[in-house]
């Protein structure tokens, strides 16, 4: 981080610090113009824009603009907090983020990892292009082709359970299916996509190292283990600290498409809360606070698992 | 060199800073002003000008087509009424973003439309803030537009002020279609009563009524929609209010009249005895529609307009079946009746922000009088006849071309003001189909019958903010009564929530608004 | 290569092929459904829950959607800005990747955490299209790339293959008289290309989903890119707004054909993209370059 860099700079016999930074600035000066324009970019589209969030502090009317909207300082997280479904949604959204790191995060590497084992390109083009696809489905489909699929009164699943002799089961309005139902949604919309940083980070490894392990004699787990997974062991890191960020973004679309009155225990979370409670009666400023509160837990979480990460000798992401 | 660009840097976020910050600013402050001074003061310095300059009018409205319409008709329109429509249709599923982000940055056009009634609460806020221009005073200067009703701008007010134009809808569509061929198989004429209801639906499950040997059927199919699917119409059978209704000189809210936890038994024992699909909460309208395209369901409760499009869709599966509508059903109390919309579809209002002066608001209204006149209803709604449809018997046959009307016409339709009603010449069409001829009868027979909602032009402030996730309190525990998740003491604790965490502040605030308004 | 011939591998390649079909499969069928479904009539698609040959074969449901050059056009716009998007986008995330990649740089970690803040925080629809207006950006197809330009998820992806290239690299470049420049264009972009396929692969996606930010920003609906078409078409056929509206007995919405074909029709382009990227892919494709 910036501050680190700057005190110990501040620590140091000044002049000559000082001066040596500058001589390392000029130095470096094309690096800085390569940044300078992405930088320019985060600035105008990001950091001016985010000026927006003190409308958590207001009672924000759109008519009214940000600078003319009453303050009400933190009268919308108190809300928040005292919500009688706030236990419920916070448990609601950890346990699927758990779910989604435990079932998830690691079928793409997996998946990944059995494709760079193809040796017949062909094959793994056609494998690969195939598994892509459903990353191109949108939600609304994807819910409404497995409701069809899932549904009691005559899904092709319930048939096939009373075929075999087996009670139907009800997958829609169940507390007990709807984790399930999610996790596999996901994974059968994004492990194949999720393949692609892996390879791409597998085509990167040299063959050489595992022509030298054949000749040790090593099977292909042990080339896998010994040589492929750490190759892109630094990408699984990162994708997995980006991934904890993102621990209260669980997809609103895909779980407003699935929640009902017989699962909502379950399935309510802050984004769907935040939609009947407060966007459809346009309460921006209460849906800003339910956000920042989010992201806030968010960047806690991002910046320990940066720290863990540096510790374990990881880049980190900054 | 590396200063050189530090200081553009300075400088481009400087002025960002500025630009934003003036548009904050300004999008409160010069609103009120236009609001207060400037109408008075353009009124007055400029008087009717040169009438032959089109006027330009902008208008955001409501796209129901898959595409945006090709722009004969808008060219006709604009032919006809001297003015250059400049129209920014937005897609249905994200009309009330686009508005919302147009209405805080300023940038509403000058006519806009809101969807629905729903949306229309949202704006009351600002429309009591002097954010759109009132025209309740103006309509009477206006041939077509003073013909609209008083009951139904009364709806669409805020204070007793009227700020919007309204398209008409009909009163009530409700009823129930269902399979005829199997009703006559099994000799069962059409449900009269909530019982009959029941038993035909039971006889449809039971008795085999397509013939297979098979136990495949079931009576009713619903889908995930409280309004709009079966459970509401069949809660105004058993006599329960729309939204409110009185109780001992005091409105309360419809769940909790005894009529409402008759018809949640009535559900109950429909689901419980498998007459229904049991999926129901969680039903689409398109595979509530396709259990009844296919023959697994027989009975369909919601807009009896629907007919049309099941009926011919239903033939391409099974030439032999034959749908029919009907609407009376009685409860076991009470006599028949149903429930009632406010009377519009979507509204127009006219935002101060883009219509600077009372001068444009009269050139706007003016537009919107000329598009009132039957002559042009008719052509946003049925378009241009010898191409878009023909004339038999004074009545409109439309083209079977639904391509092409679903480009060039029907998107036009959301710029309507007004309707049958209100509009002495506006066409009707003659019905090919017999079931879509009988609905056409029903809907108009509904009105005699209509339970309307006595909170329809009252406000409350709670309910506003916290109203919808309120109901979903209801919501869920109707559901749960339904299933048999829950029993009447669990539903009971249900409404007890509701009126703890702010139901009671609703109903004191209608009963207020209510008192205040007679 | 020497191919090892070992039973075990073997038994590993067999279990390995047959797992990889079955997946194949299981992710191939829904869309095979929509694609069956697209080429059937509403009828039998009503009737059957998953199609995956139809019995009665209909053009009808893309005739409908070729009969106007709306969908045509909107594919044109959606190319367009796909194309230009991602090369823009590659552009600024490349050279910004690139400087924070590299480990001598005073302010690097900073800039990075700055970049990760915006991840997590973000102002929301209604600042950032004040912003866009300021620009004079609305009505522009300009508003679907500028405001994206830069995703800062694949920028650290970006960051953190540059930063895995083999140590050393650089030190040689430099004693050879390269300049950062130089570095970059000639050695470390042609070394990265598979990192470079995935993240236009990733720009390109993200372009070509646009939706949101047209609606918001284009206010002439000749611009719109195709999956604002596709999405109207979608919730209009699934039913999802037709009663609030109350427009549905004088507008039926389209069929589930359409939808199905719709759904086809804006799929295909991108998916087509990918085999072209695909040779990036293969393994060893950066050997041979370091080497030769």
């Amino acid at each position: 981080m910036m501050r680190d860099t700057a005190v110990g700079s501040a620590m140091v016999t000044k002049p000559k610090q000082s001066s040596e930074l500058k001589r390392r600035l000029i130095k470096n000066r094309a690096l800085y113009q390569m940044i300078l324009p992405g930088f320019l970019f985060f600035v105008i589209f990001k950091y001016i824009p985010m000026g927006g969030l003190v409308i958590a502090l207001q009672d924000y009317q759109p008519y009214l603009g940000i600078l003319n909207s009453p303050w009400v300082g933190f009268e919308h997280f108190e809300r928040l907090f005292s919500e009688p479904m706030f236990f419920t949604i916070l448990r609601n959204t950890l346990l699927l983020f758990f779910m989604n790191m435990v079932f998830y995060f690691p079928i793409p590497i997996i998946l990944a990892l059995m494709l760079n084992e193809v040796r017949r390109e062909a094959f793994k083009r056609i494998v690969q292009t195939v598994i892509y696809i459903p990353h191109f489905m949108s939600w609304v489909i994807i819910v409404s082709i497995s409701f069809v699929m899932l549904s009691m009164d005559r899904g092709i699943i319930n048939e096939l359970l009373v075929l075999m002799g087996l009670e139907k089961i009800n997958f829609l309005m169940s507390n007990e299916w709807f984790r399930p139902m999610y996790v596999l949604q996901i994974i059968w919309r994004e492990a194949g996509w999720g393949t692609i940083i892996y390879l791409a980070a597998m085509a990167a490894i040299d063959p050489g190292l595992y022509e030298a392990a054949r000749m040790d004699g090593a099977n292909r787990f042990r080339q896998m283990w010994h040589i492929t997974l750490p190759s892109i062991r630094s990408v699984i890191v990162v994708l997995l600290i980006l991934k904890i960020g993102d621990v209260l973004e669980l997809g609103f679309e895909h779980i407003y498409l699935l929640l009902n009155s017989m699962n909502r225990e379950v399935a309510e979370i802050f984004d769907t809360y935040v939609y009947t409670a407060g966007l459809r009666q346009g309460q921006f400023s209460y849906s800003t606070a339910v956000g920042f509160f989010k992201s806030v837990v968010g960047l806690f979480l991002v910046m320990g698992a940066n720290w863990l990460s540096k510790k374990a000798g990881e880049d980190g992401i900054y | 060199m590396a200063k050189k660009k530090a200081g553009t840097l300075l400088a481009v976020l400087t002025a960002f800073a500025v630009l934003t910050a003036c548009t904050g600013n300004s999008g409160g402050s010069t609103n009120n002003a236009a609001g207060s001074n400037t109408n008075t003061q353009t009124a007055t310095e400029t008087p009717a000008e040169t009438k032959k300059e089109p006027v330009k009018i902008s208008i955001m409205a409501n796209l129901h087509t898959p595409e945006v319409p090709d722009q004969a008709i808008e060219k006709l329109i604009e032919e006809a009424t001297n003015t250059e429509l400049e129209i920014q249709w937005v897609p249905d599923g994200s009309y009330d973003e686009k508005m919302n982000a147009s209405f805080a940055t300023g940038t509403l056009p000058q006519a806009t439309y809101i969807k629905n009634q729903t949306s229309l609460v949202m704006m009351r806020d600002a429309i009591r803030n002097d954010q759109f221009w009132e025209i309740g005073p103006l309509l009477d200067q206006y041939p077509n537009l003073k013909n609209l009703q008083k009951e139904v701008l009364a709806n669409t007010s805020v204070d007793g002020k009227i700020y919007a134009l309204y398209a008409e809808r009909p009163l009530s569509r409700q009823g129930f279609i269902y399979r005829k061929d199997w009703a006559d198989k099994l000799g069962l004429s059409a449900p009269t009563t909530t019982e009959e209801f029941f038993t035909m639906l039971e006889k449809f499950t039971t008795d085999d009524p397509d013939g297979n040997g098979k136990n495949d059927t079931f009576g009713m199919t619903d889908r995930s929609d409280f309004v709009y699917g079966a459970f509401k119409t069949v809660a105004s059978w058993f006599g329960t209010p729309n939204n409110w209704g009185m109780q001992d000189g005091k409105l309360m809210p419809e769940f909790m009249f005894p009529q409402y936890m008759e018809t949640l038994e009535f559900f109950k024992r429909i689901h419980s005895a498998g007459y229904m699909n049991q999926d129901f909460p969680v039903t689409s309208k398109t595979d509530q529609q396709s259990l009844l395209l296919t023959g697994k369901a027989g009975v369909y409760v919601g807009s009896m307009g629907d007919v049309a499009g099941l009926d011919t869709k239903i033939l391409e599966v099974n030439p032999d079946a034959v749908l029919d509508v009907h609407h009376k059903v009685s409860g076991p109390n009470s006599e028949y009746g149903i429930w009632a919309i406010p009377g519009f579809g979507s509204v127009v209002l006219f935002p101060k922000s883009s219509v600077k002066s009372e001068e444009e608001l009269k050139n706007i209204l003016s537009f919107y009088d000329q598009l009132m006149s039957p002559e042009l209803t008719n052509m946003i709604y049925w378009g241009v006849e010898g191409k878009h449809y023909t004339m038999e018997e004074g009545k409109v046959i439309p083209s079977t071309d639904t391509a092409m009307t679903d480009r060039e016409v029907k998107p036009y339709m959301s710029l309507q003001i007004g309707g049958p009603v209100t509009i002495d010449g506006f066409l009707e069409a003659k019905h090919i189909l017999p079931s879509k001829a009988k609905a056409e009868e029903l809907i108009v027979d509904n009105n005699n019958y209509l339970i309307h909602d006595p909170a329809a032009a009252l406000d409350s402030l709670t309910y506003n903010q916290d109203g919808a996730r309120l109901q979903e309190i209801i919501k869920d525990a109707s559901y749960k009564f339904m299933l048999g998740d829950i029993d009447a003491a669990g539903y009971q604790a249900a409404v007890d929530q509701w009126l703890e965490q702010g139901g009671q502040k609703i109903i004191d605030e209608y009963n207020a608004s209510h008192t205040a308004a007679q | 290569m020497v191919q090892d011939k070992s039973l075990g591998s073997r038994i590993f390649d067999i279990v390995n092929y047959t797992l990889l079909i079955i997946i194949a499969l299981v992710t191939f069928l829904p869309f095979i459904h929509v694609i069956a479904g697209s080429f059937t009539t509403v009828g039998e698609l009503a009737q059957k829950q998953f199609v995956i040959i139809p019995t009665v074969w209909s053009l009808d449901a893309y005739e409908y959607i070729f009969s106007t050059n709306t969908i045509i056009k909107s594919m044109g716009v959606s190319v367009g800005v796909t194309f230009f998007g991602t090369l823009f986008s590659m552009v600024l995330t490349a050279l910004m990747a690139y400087g924070l990649s590299r480990r001598d740089l005073d302010g690097r970690s900073g800039i990075m955490f700055i970049v990760v803040f915006t991840m997590l925080f973000s102002g929301g629809m209604i600042p950032t299209f004040l912003v866009v207006k300021e620009l004079g950006l609305i009505d522009s197809l300009a508003a679907l790339i500028v405001p994206t330009a830069i995703n800062a998820f694949n920028l650290i992806i970006m960051r953190n293959f540059f930063q895995n290239l083999p140590d050393g690299l650089e030190e040689s470049a430099k004693i050879d008289g390269c300049s950062d420049w130089g570095i970059l264009l000639r050695i470390v972009i042609p070394l990265s290309m598979p990192a470079i396929a995935t993240i236009s692969l990733f720009y390109a996606v993200t372009y070509w989903n646009t939706y949101m930010t047209a609606i918001l920003y284009l206010n002439d609906a000749a611009k719109w890119p195709v999956q604002v078409i596709l999405r109207q078409i979608v919730i209009l056929a699934s039913g999802l707004t037709a009663d609030t509206s109350g427009m549905d007995d004088f507008v039926r919405p389209p069929e589930q054909t359409v939808k199905m074909a719709v759904i086809v029709v804006a799929t295909l382009p991108i998916l087509l993209v990918y085999p072209f990227l695909q040779k990036h892919f293969a393994k060893g494709a950066l050997l041979g370059s370091i080497k030769g």
